[in-house]
Parts: structure tokens; C-alpha cells; sequence
């Protein structure tokens, strides 16, 4: 399935799940809110804004696999992710999502070339990676050499050649400047158009969604609904 | 330890009847040395027995390794199980106490040699009473004893109230454990005079010999000898016995101020022999048995110590604060204490250690059992330093590896690990250092063997009772402290390898 440019009411009203077929009803008590939602995006490409601790990373959490207080159901097309009721909880590594948070956590004593090849890609794929993401000549060095937007590429890298089935970007671009901010979401779109993945995107930036959603939300304390700005 | 022996006479028990532990005890395993003879002796003798035990191997050919300590103490040990072939015990109640138990095959007793009760005081004391009779009328304030189970200890109490001095002196009297610590009180003007061996003050130049408890109405310290019931070697132990009692180590024991009256050593004019080349303790095989204990117990509680650092940094799981608490237990409990614990879990009577016994995994008295008493020691500091590592590495690193299709285990291995790598080797080397200094869990779960299970502070301890042990003391000592020293140094610049890791990822 590819995204290419469709726009929402294409299809009329919504059918039963959405157009990549991501179906989420959850609950998960947090400090000092609920996060609530029951959400079904349409787009291939999704942003969520927000102001921070709206829950925006918790329920990228809740996508991955990594949200152990979450209730409710979580499905993607036919294949259900989450169910307590039916005490199902796929765990993150067969997920499959391309997981890229804010901190970009890469490994710290592993060069930048083995956190890109650390899901398994071949060689030659991380080459090109690297050289798409402009990160060729720093490949052998270790995470602590890399200021904070290389490493948020190479984070993009390293889920990216993960071979996902569902990007989920956190904050990706908070540490590059405006015009790298452009060409790497460019890349990040290109690729998603080419492999056909879905993107979910949180951000407080509306900038970031204007580069790669096509449809957005707003989660509000814990309440998400849908934005009238979408694409 | 068991109650006091009591001095009754005894039905002799039937020559050699070996128990069945006994036959299960795998300390006598014929691969394990087998030309060595095991002697258990009194810690007096120190000294001279293995120059006696060298004239022996010259003419028999067969090595003997020593077990020095107080007999009161080497007595249970045997009972227990300790592999001995022949024991040497300071008086006869605690051979008695062993014959009447079958811990020794009663015909086999037979004096060994004998020693004398001396009153001694500080070098240089104004004054020092003259003859037993007048010490209860000098102006003494402090008297030093051995221990009252130690036989010097009961010795000395015979003697003074065989000189009826007793009920005057015995509100002033101090006991030290040890024939050597009492000497080291006087030596020290800790007490104005003590009562010891003759052969302990004339190796000791601090303190001057003020009379002998001589004559009839006084007891003579007699050390008999004994072969186990459970020796194997019950030749070789026979003939060792014998040669003790022949001319050739009377010479020896008498050179060094032993026997019945002294002949032979009037004084301080026989020169000590050269006996901190002969005392038999290698300071360097103590060391070595150090690093051997150490390292092994290091390796033996790797995993469990990592398994259980991880776990309690990172799961939550009812009795999880029992599970710690059980854990840490030995850092706060006396390592006495934990030893005891030990043995009663570990040791040949138990279950478990039967069953141990019988599959060849000897604990008690063995290299394990020291290994052992290190590791269960050291293990708190262990799994402490590396739940604290596991503290420190970003769970979330764990995450983004699962995210990527890998699950936990290898992510374990590929992430948690090697993260917290040099964590984990700082608790190994805390855990190293900790197993290098036990003491107290090793002296009673495996005893005082050396080469076997004498390491460096069991070692120092003999040689407190040791009047020659001075130079290999200090050697043993130095070379505890650079140890130490050397593995703290480690942790120290392990623990910063592992701070700069966990700072790699906030940036410059």
C-alpha cells in the first residue's frame, strides 16, 4: 500500500478502521493526567501537536510496545497489537515500529556505523544511509563525537533501516537547523513514499507537521481531536 | 564449640573403627597429595615440629603438612571431620575428650614430649616474685592467663592453686586466648606477670623468666600424640608417631627448650633455631592460596552476582526486599557467624553436604570451602556495586533495541552487558579485595590448613602464636595491604570508565 497524496473524505466517510488500518483505544494513568484517546487517523503521514506533557511521547510509547500501564486495544489492520481484556500485548520487537525518540539514545559504545547496522541491515545499506543522512565522514565515531542533530539523524537512520512497519518520530527535528530540518524530512518522506510505510509524527512545532503530515491532530491533556488545520 | 572436656577416665575405645562419613570424607582422596601426612598440632609447637617433621622426612621419605592452632580449638576440628592423620594435643583432656568421641584410636596415645609451666614478667620488672609461694604476697596487679579451655590456660590455674595462690590472685587474673597473646600482654606491660610455656617466654626477649613451676607438686604440660580413626595412612602415621618419641626429635625438642625438666635449655643461651625458615609457614604459599580463594570465588559469583544485581535493578517482584535483604545478610552478619551457617548447612553431617560429600565436592575443611566462605562473604559488595551499575544504564537504551527487533535476551547481551561492563568488573574487584581479607567464615568453615586453606589472614592469625613469626608476618602483612590497596585502586578507576560511559549519550 502506498500513500501518494490522497486526501481525507477521498474515500467518503470513515469505513471501519482507517486507511492503514491503526485503531487506538487506550487508557493510561499518568502522574497528572489521563492520557484518553480513541483514534483512528486516515492519512498515511499523521502529526499529533501539542504542548509538552500533553502525553504526546507516552502514546508514541503505547504504539512500540513500551507502555506497560496502558489499557485498552491497540490494531493494526487485522493484526492486534494490544488487548487487555483478551490479556494480549505484542511485545515491542515483534512491533516492528521505527521507533526514533526526542534523546535519540543511540548506543554510546557503539560506533555511529554499528548503531545503524544494529537491527542488521547489510553494509552497503548503511553506506548509503549514512550518505544520504550526511553522516559519512563521522561513521566511525562513537555517539559522544556527534552534536545533538547528528545524532538525531542517526537515530532516523538506525529505525529507519530497521525495515519498519510504522515510523514514530519524537520531536525528530528539534535539534537541526531550518533548512537540514527540510532536506532530511524530504528524505524521511521519500523513503516512507517508496516503502510504503506510515508515519506518526508528535511535535509541539507545527512547522515539523507542515513538512511531513498530511493530517493533524491536537492532544490536550491527555484528549486528542481532530485539528481543523489538517492538510 | 563442644563443651568442656572433662578429665574422667574413659572406657578406650576399639582401635581404628573408621565411620561411615569418614569413608565418605573425599579430603582423603588418593589424588590429592598422597605422600603428604596431615598432622593437626598443638600451636606450641609450631615451631620445632616441622624441623621434626623434616628429620623425618629424611629417614621415611614422607612430607607432613601441619595444622597449627589451639588444641582446643584442633580437637572439635578433628571430630568434625577434618582430614588429620595424627593430633597433637597440648594436654590430655582434649585427647581424652577425642578418644571418648572416636575422633582418635585410644592405644595409639602416646607422650610426646613435654614442656613447663614458667611465671614470666616484664623485662626489666623491679621486684618480680622468686618462687610460686611469693606471688600471692607481691604487689601484682595484673596476672595474664591462657584461655580457660586453651591447656596453658588450665595449666596455670592447676599450678597457682597447687600453690595455693588461687583464691588470693584469681580476681586479678586477665585471660588471653593464646599461650602467644598472653606472652604479649606481659610483653607489652599490659599485665605485671603471666604464667606461659617455657619454650614461648625463651623465644620472647621482651619478658624475663622469674621462676619455673618445678617439682612434683606442680603440673608438667605434657603433649601426647594420637593417630585419627579415619587416617588412611595409618603406617606412615604410626611411624611419625614413633619417631617423635625417639632420640633423634627428643635431641630436636629438647634444642629448643622442650622436655620434662629443661635439660638443655637453661636460659637464653640456646639460640632460638633458625626457625623462620623452617616454622613451615610459606608466607608466599599463603599469598598464593589468597589469590587462588579470591579469584575463584570472583568467578564462581559472576553470574549469580550479575543475575541478581540486574534483577533487583530492574524488576519488581513481591519478596523482592526479602530476596535483598537474604542477599546483603552476610555484609552485617559476623562473618563467625556466617561461617558457622555454613558448616551447619555445608557440613558433613547435613543433608547437603552429605550429599556433596558423596558426589567428590568435600566442603568443610577444603580449598572449596575457603572459596566458598569468600564468595558468600563478598557476594553483598558484589551484587551491590552491580545493581548500582545496572541503576545508572538508561533503561530506554534496552527499549530502543527491542523497537529494533531484538528481543530481551540478546538486547541483554548486546546492550545491558556491555554497558555496564566496567560496573560489573568494579564489583568483581570490590568482591577480589572483600574475599582477599575474610577471615572468620574461612576459620570455621574450612579451618586453618596450610596450603589448603591457610591464606594470608588466616596466616597472619597463626603467626600471632608464633615466637618467630615476626619476619613472615610482616611480609604476609605488606603484602595484604598492597593487595588491597591494588584492588581498590581498580575499582576506583573502573567505577570512573563506567561514569564516563553513562555520560557519553547527554552530550558534550
Amino acid at each position: 500500500m502506498a500513500g501518494k497524496g490522497t486526501t481525507r473524505g477521498a474515500d467518503g466517510p470513515a469505513p471501519d478502521v482507517g486507511r492503514w488500518g491503526l485503531h487506538v483505544q487506550v487508557r493510561v494513568p499518568l502522574d497528572a493526567i489521563d492520557l484518553d484517546v480513541d483514534w483512528r487517523p486516515e492519512s498515511d503521514h499523521v502529526a499529533i501537536l501539542g504542548p509538552s506533557g500533553s502525553g504526546k511521547s507516552t502514546l508514541l510509547r503505547v504504539l512500540a510496545g513500551l507502555e506497560p500501564r496502558a489499557e485498552g486495544r491497540v490494531s493494526l489492520g487485522d493484526e492486534v497489537w494490544l488487548d487487555s481484556d483478551a490479556g494480549i500485548d505484542m511485545p515491542a520487537w515483534e512491533r516492528r515500529v521505527g521507533w526514533v525518540p526526542q534523546e535519540a539514545l543511540l548506543f554510546p559504545h557503539l560506533s555511529l556505523r554499528e548503531n545503524l547496522a544494529y537491527a542488521g541491515a547489510d553494509p552497503t545499506q548503511v553506506e548509503k544511509m549514512a550518505e544520504s543522512l550526511f553522516l559519512s565522514d563521522l561513521i566511525d565515531r562513537r555517539p559522544r563525537f556527534l552534536s545533538g542533530g547528528e545524532r538525531q539523524r542517526v537515530a532516523l537512520g538506525r529505525a529507519l533501516l530497521a525495515g519498519p512497519r510504522v515510523l514514530l518520530l519524537d520531536e525528530p527535528f528539534s535539534a537541526l537547523d531550518r533548512p537540514l530540518r527540510s532536506e532530511i524530512a524530504a528524505m524521511v518522506r521519500a523513503f516512507a513514499r517508496d516503502s510504503g510505510t506510515p508515519i506518526v509524527l508528535v511535535s509541539h512545532d507545527e512547522h515539523d507537521a507542515e513538512l511531513l503530515a498530511d493530517e493533524r491532530w491536537v492532544l490536550v491533556a491527555g484528549k486528542l481531536t481532530a485539528d481543523g488545520a489538517s492538510a | 564449640m563442644g563443651q568442656p572436656p572433662s578429665a574422667e577416665g574413659t572406657p578406650k575405645a576399639s582401635p581404628a573403627v573408621p565411620t561411615a562419613q569418614a569413608e565418605l570424607w573425599p579430603g582423603r582422596a588418593p589424588e590429592q597429595t598422597p605422600e603428604a601426612l596431615v598432622v593437626f598440632a598443638a600451636s606450641s609447637l609450631q615451631d620445632v615440629l616441622p624441623l621434626v617433621a623434616r628429620a623425618w622426612q629424611a629417614e621415611a621419605g614422607v612430607s607432613v603438612r601441619f595444622s597449627f592452632d589451639a588444641t582446643s580449638r584442633l580437637a572439635p576440628q578433628i571430630l568434625r571431620g577434618a582430614p588429620a592423620d595424627v593430633f597433637i594435643s597440648a594436654d590430655d583432656v582434649w585427647m581424652r575428650w577425642l578418644e571418648e568421641r572416636g575422633g582418635v584410636d585410644g592405644t595409639s596415645i602416646r607422650p610426646v614430649t613435654a614442656n613447663q609451666l614458667v611465671f614470666v614478667v616484664p623485662r626489666g620488672a623491679s621486684n618480680p616474685p622468686e618462687d610460686p609461694g611469693s606471688i600471692a604476697r607481691s604487689d601484682l596487679a595484673r596476672i595474664a592467663l591462657a584461655g580457660e579451655n586453651v591447656p596453658a590456660g588450665r595449666y596455670a590455674r592447676a599450678a597457682l592453686e597447687s600453690a595455693g595462690a588461687w583464691g588470693t590472685l584469681e580476681p586479678l587474673v586477665i585471660r588471653g586466648g593464646t599461650v602467644r597473646a598472653t606472652l604479649e600482654w606481659v610483653a607489652r606491660g599490659e599485665a605485671d606477670g603471666g604464667i606461659v610455656y617455657r619454650t614461648d617466654a625463651l623465644a620472647e626477649d621482651r619478658v624475663s623468666i622469674a621462676f619455673a613451676f618445678e617439682g612434683g607438686d606442680y603440673p608438667t604440660p605434657t603433649y601426647s600424640g594420637a593417630v585419627t580413626t579415619r587416617t588412611e595412612r595409618r603406617e606412615a602415621a604410626d611411624a611419625f608417631l614413633g619417631f617423635m618419641s625417639g632420640p633423634e626429635a627428643a635431641a630436636l625438642f629438647s634444642a629448643s627448650g622442650f622436655g620434662p625438666d629443661g635439660d638443655g635449655a637453661t636460659g637464653a643461651q640456646v639460640p632460638p633455631p633458625a626457625l623462620d625458615a623452617a616454622s613451615g609457614l610459606d608466607p608466599w604459599s599463603a599469598v598464593r592460596l589468597s589469590l587462588i580463594v579470591a579469584f575463584a570465588a570472583v568467578l564462581l559469583g559472576l553470574v549469580p552476582a550479575v543475575a541478581l544485581g540486574w534483577v533487583l535493578a530492574r524488576r519488581d517482584f513481591p519478596g523482592k526486599s526479602f530476596v535483598s535483604m537474604i542477599v546483603m545478610a552476610p555484609l552485617v552478619v559476623p562473618p563467625v557467624v556466617t561461617g558457622f551457617l555454613l558448616l551447619s548447612v555445608l557440613g558433613r553431617e547435613s543433608a547437603l553436604g552429605g550429599l556433596l560429600a558423596s558426589l567428590g565436592l568435600a566442603i568443610p575443611f577444603t580449598l572449596l570451602g575457603a572459596t566458598l566462605a569468600a564468595l558468600v562473604v563478598g557476594f553483598p559488595l558484589y551484587v551491590m556495586a552491580i545493581r548500582a551499575v545496572f541503576d545508572t544504564v538508561d533503561q530506554r537504551f534496552e527499549e530502543v533495541s527491542w523497537t529494533l527487533g531484538v528481543p530481551k535476551a540478546p538486547t541483554f547481551r548486546r546492550i545491558s552487558l556491555p554497558l555496564a561492563l566496567p560496573g560489573i568488573a568494579a564489583g568483581a574487584v570490590l568482591a577480589f579485595a572483600r574475599a582477599l581479607g575474610e577471615f572468620g567464615a574461612t576459620v570455621v568453615l574450612a579451618g586453618n590448613m596450610e596450603g589448603e586453606t591457610r591464606t594470608i589472614a588466616l596466616a597472619v592469625y597463626s603467626l600471632l602464636e608464633s615466637p618467630s613469626g615476626q619476619g613472615a608476618t610482616w611480609t604476609l602483612v605488606i603484602a595484604s595491604v598492597m593487595l588491597s590497596l591494588l584492588a581498590l585502586l581498580g575499582f576506583e578507576r573502573l567505577s570512573r570508565w563506567q561514569r564516563r560511559r553513562m555520560e557519553d549519550h547527554h552530550g558534550r
